[in-house]
């Protein structure tokens, strides 16, 4: 189970998934931007996408519909629409 | 060997982490994900062709019209651009990529990497080490009546045996269903890699080499005999045949990514892909893979190696999709990246597209 089902918490464990999966190593889950445009700045495609989300939907147990990937641009967004769907199951 | 009908459908939506804690999947997930970076636009290069062939994608619409720029310092500009937008990967097409080598060269030179369509008749030097993709529509007479192009098979051959950078594309038409067996048995002899197409008729076009239900069907019993036989050299997969020979074609299966198709323009081939004529400029609303194909009939390899690769979230509903994708994705790369190996099939059930 994720640690934390706040915003913050998810905030924080949706960087470390991305920081994870992408490799990165310029950046914390402390230091990394919530509001950083992940397409524009750093680069990310939909299969990078695809790949965060799918597992997110492991580490949440939520559905993120493919036709949503094009809202997901920034941590922020992610993790709001993470604990909205969270909010339907709960 | 009878293989009509699809066998597997699956739907029970597994955790990702359990897909991957089998270590064949693992092994190959992680082998072609190094290649998520790639993204690819295309370009005419020539607005000739030194051969005429019915049902021509290029010879098309529109594009044929574009004013060819023959300044190699064009090229290099538009090359370094693309590559400062991001672009990683570059697919040299329409008309005849050939004739100008002095413009693949510098492409070559600003993008390593990217791959040439051409249709083999003339030599493109060793210094362009892209990926070579040579059109076969069937054996020499065939290619004589529908290309105008004598003893085409045999110069192929001559220019590209043994050249790491060709991989030799057979075009199932309605009416090559069973040359292919020759031709193969010709290309293996001459130890030639090889992958399959399925023809896919432009807009408008109302010849004899469209598909209808029936030809699909055998031609996806064809590919796959000849991938059990010829394993080494046939660069396919069993799913690589279910979908493209499906009765519905690749838009309506898998929904097509292209601009063409798709208004998106937040992220993925929507976001990035050009189709540049040889003026150099580009059209979003008619840019796709394979310019004034038909959407509906489309079943293209380049636009499969796009559009099934793209979908890599329904393709993990069940452990066999996910492998069947997983050898799509492998032999994408091995017919399109230099260099690339490609794995043994993970799966030889047929699956349903998701």
């Amino acid at each position: 189970m994720p640690a934390s089902q706040d915003i913050k918490g998810i905030i924080r464990r949706v960087a470390e998934i991305i920081i994870d999966e992408l490799k990165l190593e310029d950046v914390t889950a402390d230091t990394f931007q919530p509001d950083m445009d992940l397409v524009d700045e750093l680069g990310i495609d939909s299969m990078d996408l695809a790949t965060i989300a799918l597992v997110l939907q492991d580490e949440y147990r939520v559905t993120i519909d493919e036709d949503d990937y094009p809202k997901l641009k920034t941590i922020r967004l992610i993790s709001e629409y993470i604990k909205e769907k969270l909010s339907v199951i709960h | 060997m009878q293989v009509n009908s699809i066998i597997i459908s699956e739907s029970n939506q597994p955790k990702f982490s359990d897909l991957l804690a089998h270590p064949d999947v693992k092994e190959r997930w992680e082998k072609v994900r190094k290649y998520f970076f790639l993204r690819e636009s295309t370009y005419d290069m020539s607005n000739r062709c030194n051969i005429r062939c019915d049902g021509c994608y290029y010879y098309e619409g529109e594009k044929q019209f574009a004013k060819e720029v023959d300044d190699v310092e064009a090229w290099r500009g538009l090359m370094r651009a693309e590559k400062a937008r991001g672009i990683t990967y570059v697919v040299l097409a329409g008309a005849e990529p050939s004739l100008v080598p002095e413009l693949l060269e510098v492409c070559y030179q600003e993008m390593p990497l990217g791959s040439i369509a051409t249709n083999g008749f003339k030599k493109i030097p060793e210094s362009v080490g892209y990926k070579l993709h040579i059109s076969v529509w069937g054996n020499d007479e065939t290619s004589l009546r529908i290309r105008n192009a004598r003893n085409l098979l045999k110069k192929q051959i001559e220019n590209y045996e043994n050249d790491p950078r060709a991989v030799f594309v057979y075009t199932f038409t309605r009416e090559n269903i069973e040359e292919v067996k020759e031709v193969t048995e010709c290309l293996v002899a001459h130890h030639c890699k090889l992958t399959f197409n399925v023809f896919s008729a432009p807009v408008g076009y109302s010849g004899n080499l469209r598909h209808d239900e029936a030809s699909l069907r055998r031609t996806r019993q064809t590919m796959i005999e000849l991938l059990h036989q010829y394993p080494d050299n046939i660069l396919f997969s069993v799913y690589n045949a279910v979908a493209h020979t499906h009765k519905k074609g690749l838009h309506e299966l898998y929904r097509c990514s292209y601009p063409r198709q798709n208004p998106s323009q937040d992220i993925g081939l929507g976001r990035s892909f050009r189709q540049y004529r040889t003026d150099l400029n580009w059209d979003r609303s008619v840019a796709c893979c394979v310019p004034d194909t038909d959407c509906e009939d489309c079943r293209h390899y380049a636009a499969g190696s796009a559009v099934v690769t793209a979908r890599l979230y329904r393709h993990a509903n069940g452990l066999a999709t996910f492998k069947s994708w997983l050898d799509y994705v492998d032999t994408y790369l091995a017919v399109w990246v230099m260099g690339y190996e490609k794995g043994e099939n993970l799966c030889e059930d047929m699956i349903e597209p998701p």
